[in-house]
């Protein structure tokens, strides 16, 4: 049973979600970006105040103020652009004309001072409490040309290659600051000012901070009531486009966003780097472990990243250790049939020599009975001993043959005729393609290897079923079956068939002993061959059929 | 006069056994346990034949060094390794270290002084230069049954006993399939797992001679023959 896993999410591809973590940095940046426009926007208007303070505290008692005629420019001005028609009308109906000519010399002076206004960075206005424009100066326009030249002048002749889509790009995220902006005079957005009633009525500087109706400018505004002893004679208004500030946000963002694309995409290709390194390690280990043990049971040590310092190499050190503890298991295992008959030798050369020393000497009848009983045993036990000592002599064999081009179906034609004399009882039918099979190998060997088929396949074959023999091509393979009328393979066997002492015979085997060695020995050979050995059991579920794979030269 | 032989053998059983055996042929017979004592006794009189075990006492390769040593006393004194080990590597390190023969401990006792005599008889044939009898002759093949000598275009081929007798059967019936229980048997052979890696070894001290030697015929699933 194994446990069900979970759908395939790659390490890389996990640490590379992780990665998107660092996406929050420009959200951070930018809420600071935003904050920082905040405190800007608050000095701006407070410093907007103390601008209408300072105006006001010029026109503070000078009630002649009322008497000021909106200069002519400014009025033809705010009358040309102001499309309304009620405005017109406010502006030029209640024209004070008789109050014009009283105190010349001091509306002179408020002239004057109203006139200096206009040397201001701001747009200034000066409302009576009528909310009838007395004075206005300044231009919300008036540093755009400074502005452009810093920030958005430059954009004209540089948005080619791949700066264009990039600004389209900041464009989207920020819309650019009043740059589009124009001199929108609408006395209308003084009168309905929040500010400005403040100032008027409750007599108490105020600001605000308002959008122009269709431009989408945000223009900071203040207002200061201006005093004639308890009376709020008018209002100063001053106002001021958020240009700059905008603008320096945008710059701001602009670098923020261009500083942590650039961290992003380092990080992100140094954490993809070392994720694709670190499962790419871990990759290599797993498929060195599955490799480590072949087909033939073989073990091959691991070695990826044995010698690194970290978890990897500690994990594949302890593959290493654990591999390496399973392979002299498994030598030991293997050489224990070997080493066994070896062991086992010395004292049967005793018994032996010692039986055969006794027949010179005269015996008692009875005793010759159980002589050749002993000597049966013996002889038998010997013929184990050296099928035991077989696999390894075969495996020396195979280290020094040399390999040699041959017709495999020459070989196994031979052998066919050989079999009808060798079992005279068993019926053989061979199969073999019209055109020689040239192979690789040893025709020695291969032909050892179809005895032990045909030998395995004789034990299990019905009495009067024929054994088959065939010889086929595959692609780029040679395939010799060995086909058997019998007994299906035991399932608890499965795969483990053409291993050392693994052996499907249940009843006794009679003079001739079975270690399960002579499969185990042919599949060294078709390994030898470049081949394979496998064993399956016929669809009509009757039989067995063996077949070894040749590689073709 | 008795022919001396001596065992050099480890296992205290098998060294009376054989000893027994021996005594019984009419040999004389010096058993040693380990290698100092042999090349002591060796250094004072060399046998007529050493049969010797690889493995002695504590020295698991001390047979090979006691073959060297006494092929150094002697040239033409018969060596016969009797042991347990039955690998190639042994087979043939054994072989080359000038050993007449090598037999595994499964031998039994009539094939063992079998073989002892076939050595004694060559060594008599060649020291006496007897006539020659039981020659066998195949082309370029000369076989001499009683020297135990096997020549190939005049030239002599060194083949070991159990070589000597596995040509001698195939060549004696050319055409003819010798299977491997057959070669066995003739060649006084135990084991037929290693008649592969014997008929391999003599075509290889044929080649040696004539590139072109293919005389010996595998016949896949039944044995060999001799092609004339």
């Amino acid at each position: 049973m194994k446990p069900a896993i979970r759908p395939r999410f790659s390490l890389r591809a996990k640490l590379a979600l992780l990665s998107l973590l660092l996406l929050a940095l420009p959200w951070v940046g930018y809420r600071y970006v935003k904050e920082m426009e905040a405190l800007l926007l608050e000095g701006q208007r407070d410093a907007l105040v103390a601008t209408s303070r300072a105006v006001a505290t010029a026109l503070h008692d000078r009630p002649q103020l009322m008497q000021v005629r909106p200069r002519t420019s400014l009025s033809s001005q705010s009358a040309s652009i102001a499309l309304l028609p009620g405005e017109e009308l406010v502006e030029a109906a209640p024209t004070p004309a008789a109050e014009v000519e009283s105190d010349q010399p001091a509306v002179a002076e408020v002239e004057a001072i109203l006139r200096g206004l206009e040397r201001t960075t701001s747009r200034i206005w000066v409302v009576n409490r009528d909310l009838r424009v007395l004075a206005l100066a300044g231009s919300l326009r008036h540093d755009e040309r400074a502005e452009s030249g810093a920030a958005g002048g430059n954009g004209g002749e540089r948005l080619t290659g791949w700066k264009g889509p990039w600004y389209a790009l900041l464009a989207r995220i920020m819309p650019p600051g009043g740059a589009a902006l124009d001199d929108v005079v609408d006395p209308d957005r003084v009168a309905t000012g929040r500010e400005v009633f403040d100032a008027l009525l409750m007599g108490a500087p105020a600001s605000r901070l308002s959008r122009i109706a269709d431009s989408g400018v945000m223009v900071v505004s203040a207002a200061h009531p201006i005093w004639s002893g308890d009376q709020v004679l008018g209002a100063v208004v001053v106002e001021e486009s958020t240009h700059s500030i905008q603008s320096l946000r945008n710059r701001a963002l602009e670098r923020l966003l261009l500083l942590t694309l650039a961290g992003f995409v380092i990080a992100a290709v140094l954490v993809f780097g070392f994720a694709s390194r670190l499962s790419s390690r871990i990759r290599r280990l797993r498929d060195e472990a599955e490799g480590a043990i072949d087909a033939r049971g073989r073990i091959t040590p691991v070695r990826t990243g044995s010698v690194a310092g970290d978890e990897v190499g500690d994990l594949s050190r302890s593959f290493s250790a654990l591999l390496d503890r399973l392979a002299r298991n498994q030598s030991y295992l293997e050489s224990m049939a070997s080493r066994l008959s070896h062991e086992l030798r010395t004292p049967i050369a005793v018994v032996r020599s010692s039986l055969e020393n006794l027949h010179t000497v005269a015996m008692p009848q009875e005793a010759e009975t159980y002589m050749a009983r002993a000597e049966a045993g013996l002889s038998r036990l010997s013929r184990i001993l050296s099928r035991m000592s077989e696999a390894t002599r075969m495996e020396q064999a195979l280290a020094t043959t040399e390999s040699e081009r041959f017709d495999l179906r020459t070989v196994v034609n031979e052998c066919v005729n050989g079999y009808s004399v060798v079992y005279p009882t068993q019926r053989f039918e061979g199969d073999l393609p019209a055109y020689p099979v040239w192979v690789r190998g040893a025709p020695d060997l291969a032909a050892q290897m179809l005895d032990k088929l045909v030998e395995n396949a004789a034990d299990f074959a019905q009495p009067e079923t024929p054994i088959r023999i065939s010889l086929k091509f595959l692609s780029a393979m040679a395939e010799l079956s060995v086909t058997n009328i019998g007994p299906p393979l035991p399932a608890e066997l499965e795969g483990r068939l053409f291993e050392s002492m693994v052996s499907a015979r249940k009843r006794d085997g009679g003079d001739e002993p079975h270690l399960g060695l002579g499969l185990y020995v042919a599949r060294m050979i078709a390994v030898f061959h470049g081949g394979t050995l496998r064993a399956e059991n016929l669809e009509t579920g009757d039989g067995v059929c063996m077949s070894a794979e040749f590689r073709l030269a | 006069m008795g022919r001396r032989i001596a065992i050099v053998e480890d296992e205290a059983a098998i060294r009376a056994n054989y000893a027994e055996a021996l005594v019984r042929q009419g040999y004389d017979v010096a058993a040693y346990a380990d290698r100092p004592a042999a090349l002591a006794a060796f250094r004072s009189r060399l046998p007529d034949l050493a049969i010797i075990d690889i493995g002695l006492g504590d020295e698991p390769e001390g047979g090979f060094t006691l073959c060297g040593e006494l092929r150094a006393m002697s040239a033409r004194l018969p060596i016969i390794f009797l042991t347990a080990r039955d690998s190639d590597f042994d087979i043939v390190s054994g072989l080359r270290l000038g050993a007449d023969d090598y037999l595994t401990k499964d031998v039994s006792l009539p094939h063992l002084l079998a073989r002892v005599a076939a050595l004694f008889r060559r060594v008599e044939a060649i020291s006496e230069a007897r006539p020659q009898e039981d020659l066998l002759e195949r082309g370029p093949l000369r076989l001499d049954a009683m020297r135990l000598v096997a020549e190939w275009k005049g030239q002599p081929v060194a083949l070991t006993l159990t070589e000597f007798w596995m040509v001698h059967t195939l060549a004696r019936t050319p055409g003819h399939v010798k299977s491997r229980d057959q070669l066995m048997q003739d060649a006084r052979l135990v084991d037929d797992g290693t008649i592969t890696s014997h008929v391999k070894r003599i075509r290889r001290k044929f080649a040696a001679i004539d590139a072109d030697f293919d005389c010996i015929e595998s016949v896949y699933g039944m044995g060999y023959r001799w092609k004339a």
